[in-house]
């Protein structure tokens, strides 16, 4: 018995072994005339559904325990129904968005491959798609906090114009209900045909269940393993909690860590791009190697006006909230590049020369942002530290959104 | 029918007695050469056109334009079919008897296939295909529609995992009924391939086919994410400018197996191969790094890619957009986006492409479609929904040219924004002669295919 136990885990474990936890088209290194493509073939992009359920009830090492009601809520049916409604790209004006579409499961369920990304035929999103790992934990929703519940949340991107661009409410509801599968699964999981609510509910329910802790920094803070992180990953962690006093906003409590504060901060990138002059010429990369020089006003003529972003004054008009910005957890931070609120640096390494730098320069910059003066070493080893940040089970919740079955049209042609 | 098949007769006999099909040209120098093709005066272009938000119906639309000199209504949009929706209308090609022609949605994957042999002044649509992404196991963005015996190869540019870069040929029948899916190589899963060099990035673009080597070729761009982004946004986002294709891939035409990977760094877009029955060669040119490539085989039967000519002053990106080989294969239209150029190139060497002539067309240009014998040119300006050129310098325009073989002169133009038409995009040639019909006032010259597939001889 023993050993067929080991058996099958080993079994569990080799099966998920071929699951990338980054895009499956890889370019690390495309800056360098030696890059080698090292692509994964969509075809063999196959997962392994994930009991969901289980995660959602489990307390993970790291995390704090959700409040009881909130367990009672969990639903298996309902789990399972969100799934589908999460990946179905049929729920957008014209068929081709799904919420998946920009929360993609290996790009750490954010957009690896973008800045921002993008929406309805094309339109601009002027803010970089956050994680939906751990949104369990989030009291504040969207970059500008403007929401509150999941539930509601979801309706935002089905309707806005620049997302799935849906004509109403009732539009989605009836397409839903237009589907029989769908009409079957929110019977059971509800008892109820699909409605504004229930809709909601559903994709919430699914969202919550993504909980990626237990990270090697849990188990050494939280679970004596002494051993897990190394020499340099300890050093970024008193960094991060002394000299460089990330955690005054990313915050680590004694029993539990969420990494945010659940609070908004200016940090001045927001006040930079919209208050400072922008480059005349930008490098453009054009292959591996090769970049160009290119004029801004080149760029202009087949560029459309950039949106402003005003963060969190954009929800409140209070004068002094321009440029606040949520702070997001940084559980999983190795996985969700690009960063900050506008995907404007593409790695961690960009992050902490920022936050040495004090952020920018401007009446409104947060107290807490000042000049850090970390080295090179200093910034390398919270980096270091970071990436023991991902969660031990990320891999089979990746495998489960690549299970996942994805909603196309599947009528037959018109003839 | 009876010239078509007089044609058919010809052609065979010329087979059989010199063993070589010295006469093939067409779109006419671009499609399939599995295709009757006009090699007389056209009637009529069919311009796949975008719809624009505030312009007109703001819808995707087929429009005709009667571009044959004689007739009273030359120069005019005769016909103009709305299909529904903005689906970023892009290229159209026509199955192999040329009755029908299919035109794709990059964004929402769509095939809209017109009827255009019932009445070829007044294309209809036949059939609307809207599940080609589920058919096809996730494949998004239809691009290339191209002509095999009884069915379309459809290139794409896309996939419903990640909007990528990473796609697929898509085969159907004439009919309209999916067929199977080729995925283009990746690392993970070669399908057979050779990476002859650093690349297997799996992007897709173009196709086209050398029948007579067994050979089909494909080119690569980009991903949803890239071609729907607004260009301005693109250019400047380091990320995403990471994700463009660069590679060509050799396949093996009857198997439709990947055979050879060849590094073409810089998005190769459009693939023209050459005519003539020696000429074992196609072009392409790269959108990013503004290059004309060489694909050829050498006399081992090994494929290669070569760089062969800069277009313009790469460095400033001019961006190559279309292209279209003459069919004599001496000549090279290529259209740069940014300056809104046509470039003629000798191409005499195909190993060293000269620039010898240049014509601002347009603010912008893409599209150039050619008449069999090179006299007649005409031009489009979209390139993309959101990567056109923003205020005045999105003109929007159908121009029509003729070409002496030293310059280009302006015959009529249409301007497809005043006419509340949309975004002018990709062309093909249209006439009554390929249906036995004869219009009133002329006569259409036409002739069958006549494609030395290797099987001839055998």
């Amino acid at each position: 018995m023993v050993a067929s136990s080991i058996s099958n885990a080993e079994q569990k474990d080799n099966s998920l072994s071929h699951i990338r936890l980054a895009p499956g088209d890889d370019k690390t290194r495309y800056q360098q005339s030696s890059y080698k493509t090292n692509s994964l073939s969509l075809a063999m992009r196959r997962g392994q559904a994930a009991k969901l359920y289980e995660i959602a009830k489990t307390p993970q090492l790291g995390l704090p325990v959700l409040a009881k009601d909130a367990v009672e809520q969990i639903d298996r049916n309902k789990i399972e129904l969100g799934r589908k409604l999460f990946f179905d790209r049929r729920l957008s004006h014209n068929k081709t968005m799904s919420c998946a579409m920009c929360h993609i499961p290996e790009q750490g369920f954010s957009s690896n491959e973008v800045s921002r990304p993008i929406g309805f035929e094309g339109r601009a999103i002027k803010r970089n798609a956050p994680t939906i790992l751990n949104i369990a934990f989030a009291k504040l929703l969207f970059w500008d906090a403007r929401e509150n519940q999941l539930a509601q949340q979801v309706w935002s991107p089905l309707l806005a114009a620049n997302e799935m661009n849906n004509a109403s409410i009732g539009a989605v509801i009836d397409l839903i209900k237009g589907d029989p599968e769908y009409l079957s699964l929110f019977d059971k999981a509800f008892g109820q045909v699909p409605d504004m609510l229930n809709i909601g509910q559903a994709i919430a329910q699914y969202e919550r269940s993504l909980i990626a802790a237990n990270s090697r920094f849990d188990q050494w803070l939280y679970g004596n393993s002494e051993g897990a992180l190394s020499e340099q990953e300890i050093a970024g962690y008193q960094l991060f909690i002394g000299k460089a006093s990330c955690s005054s906003c990313h915050t680590i409590n004694s029993r539990d860590a969420l990494f945010t504060d659940q609070k908004l901060h200016n940090t001045g990138l927001g006040y930079s791009t919209s208050m400072t002059k922008i480059p005349d010429m930008i490098t453009v990369q054009l292959a591996p190697g090769v970049t160009a020089q290119v004029e801004q006003s080149v760029i202009q003529t087949v560029g459309g006006i950039k949106e402003n972003d005003l963060g969190r004054y954009e929800v409140t008009t209070k004068p002094s909230d321009r440029w606040k910005f949520k702070t997001p957890s940084l559980r999983n931070v190795e996985l969700t590049a690009p960063y900050m609120h506008d995907g404007s640096f593409k790695n961690l390494d960009d992050v902490l020369a920022f936050y040495s730098g004090g952020g920018v320069e401007h009446e409104l910059l947060s107290p807490l942002i000042r000049r850090l003066n970390l080295n090179k070493l200093e910034q390398s080893q919270i980096v270091s530290f970071l990436k023991t940040l991902t969660g031990s089970e990320v891999r089979t919740l990746v495998a489960d959104g690549l299970a996942a079955p994805i909603g196309d049209t599947i009528l037959e042609p018109d003839e | 029918m009876n010239r078509i098949n007089r044609s058919i007769v010809v052609s065979f006999l010329a087979v059989l007695a010199i063993g070589i099909s010295a006469t093939s040209s067409a779109d006419e120098t671009c499609m399939s050469p599995y295709m009757a093709k006009i090699v007389g005066q056209e009637d009529f272009v069919y311009v796949w056109t975008l719809g624009r938000e505030g312009l007109g119906d703001e819808q995707d639309k087929m429009v005709t334009v009667d571009v044959n000199p004689i007739s009273a209504q030359y120069g005019k949009v005769i016909n103009s079919v709305s299909v529904g929706g903005r689906n970023e209308a892009h290229h159209s090609g026509f199955t192999d008897d040329r009755k029908y022609l299919w035109a794709g949605g990059l964004d929402s994957s769509k095939i809209f296939i017109f009827d255009v042999h019932t009445d070829p002044a007044k294309p209809t649509l036949h059939k609307t295909i809207n599940n080609f992404v589920a058919k096809s196991g996730g494949v998004v963005g239809p691009h290339t529609f191209y002509a095999l015996p009884g069915r379309m190869m459809i290139t794409a540019l896309s996939n419903n995992a990640d909007h990528g870069g990473r796609t697929a040929l898509v085969e159907y029948s004439n009919q309209g009924e999916y067929i199977a899916t080729h995925w283009n190589p990746t690392d993970q899963d070669l399908r057979g391939a050779v990476k002859s060099g650093d690349y297997a990035d799996g992007y897709g673009y173009d196709v086209r086919v050398l029948p007579r080597r067994n050979a089909m070729f494909t080119s690569s761009f980009t991903g949803w994410s890239n071609y729907m982004m607004d260009f301005g946004t693109l250019l400047q986002d380091s990320e995403a400018m990471k994700r463009f294709g660069n590679t060509v891939v050799k396949w093996t035409l009857h198997s439709r197996k990947p055979e050879k990977i060849l590094d073409v760094p810089g998005a190769p877009l459009e693939i023209r191969c050459a005519w003539q029955p020696d000429h074992n060669y196609c072009f392409t040119t790269t959108a990013l790094t503004s290059k004309i490539w060489l694909i050829y085989e050498d006399d081992k039967g090994e494929w290669h890619s070569k760089e062969v000519a800069d277009i313009g002053d790469p460095s400033k990106i001019p961006l190559p957009v279309d292209i279209s080989i003459t069919s004599d294969d001496k000549g090279l239209w290529v259209q740069t986006f940014m300056d809104g150029k046509a470039r003629y190139f000798d191409i005499s060497d195909p190993f060293a492409p000269k620039q010898i002539y240049e014509k601002a067309i347009g603010s912008q240009l893409n599209m150039i479609s050619q008449s069999w014998d090179g006299k007649r040119a005409y031009f489009t300006s979209s390139l993309l929904k959101n990567w056109d050129k923003k205020g005045a310098a999105d003109e929007q325009f159908f121009k029509s040219y003729t070409w002496d073989g030293k310059d280009l002169k302006l015959e009529f133009e249409i301007d497809f924004k005043a006419e509340k038409l949309g975004s002018a995009h990709q062309m093909r040639f249209g006439a009554y002669g390929l249906y036995g019909m004869q219009r009133p006032d002329t006569t259409t010259q036409v002739e069958s295919p006549s494609v030395d597939d290797g099987l001839a001889s055998q």
